[in-house]
């Protein structure tokens, strides 16, 4: 985890990367051009709408429709408009920035046991 | 860096999961007990319907108490969406096993968010779900005693009236015959 200003980075793959903001006590999706601020509240809801295509109907669907995703960004004005390739580059992000989380939630926990003993 | 994820809730995803699915559980045992006491009322059993409005109140409540506990510690409660909530049923007595069953289930459903909360050293939502574990070994023995009452009384003649009659005086001493 490299540290820039407040923003911590969290997660990175060939299409994005995730931080954290200390200052603001938010998480940041920066994905190919698209840059979103979250809540960590909007980012689990967001995490939880993209796990929620069915790619499988994605992938074997022939009709137009199928082709792209649009998922809006909780209270934000940002609608991301994915191609079945960017989902899944999303969902990756998405899914290491929750482990990230997650891990420094655990090290928090044994840090402050650490602490009191 | 801070702890954002903890700093939100203190729920951990899985609980927040079960919690939520408690919620749902509790909520269509409400849609059942209600749905059981129109069909009581339509059937002239009105004590009977009585017992299953007051019960269907109780499922509410039980709802709500999970509800408000992921909310107060932080989670994500959801509104649950009720569906397949069986309308008519086969008889008096099916009526009632079928009540039975379904706190059986509610049951195992409470014992299995203790076991991952213990699992998970969520001491806060063990001690909350304890009131829930005494709650069913009440729900739980006065439903298996409603079932009892149609071997115990029998259904011909005037048993039906009886058994109906009998039913909201079913009441739980928490075994106080035995102190």
């Amino acid at each position: 985890m490299s540290n820039t200003h407040s923003l911590t980075e969290l997660f990175a793959n060939a299409k994005g990367t995730t931080y954290q903001c200390d200052t603001t006590n938010r998480i940041i999706i920066q994905f190919g051009e698209a840059r979103v601020s979250l809540r960590i509240s909007d980012f689990l809801t967001f995490k939880k709408r993209v796990d929620s295509v069915d790619i499988h109907t994605m992938i074997f669907n022939t009709d137009d429709a199928y082709d792209v995703e649009v998922i809006d960004a909780p209270r934000t004005d940002y609608l991301f408009v994915l191609n079945l390739c960017d989902l899944i580059a999303l969902r990756d992000l998405l899914a290491g920035t929750r482990f990230v989380l997650d891990l420094n939630t655990l090290l928090h926990e044994r840090l402050c046991s650490t602490l009191v003993y | 860096m801070k702890d954002l994820v903890r700093m939100r809730t203190s729920l951990k995803e899985e609980i927040e999961r079960i919690l939520n699915e408690q919620i749902k559980m509790e909520a269509h045992s409400s849609a059942i007990y209600l749905a059981m006491a129109a069909w009581c009322d339509r059937n002239g059993f009105d004590y009977s319907a009585g017992y299953f409005y007051k019960q269907s109140e109780e499922e509410r409540k039980h709802m709500l108490k999970i509800f408000n506990y992921v909310s107060d510690m932080g989670g994500h409660a959801i509104s649950p969406e009720i569906t397949n909530v069986p309308q008519d049923f086969d008889g008096f007595r099916d009526i009632f096993e079928l009540a039975l069953q379904q706190e059986i289930a509610v049951t195992n459903s409470i014992n299995r968010i203790v076991g991952t909360a213990r699992q998970l050293n969520d001491f806060a939502t063990d001690q909350f779900m304890q009131w829930f574990v005494n709650e069913q070994i009440e729900e739980e023995y006065v439903a298996r005693r409603a079932v009892e009452l149609f071997d115990v009384i029998g259904e011909e003649g005037v048993g039906r009236y009886m058994i109906d009659k009998a039913i909201p005086k079913i009441s739980y001493d928490g075994g106080a015959e035995a102190e």
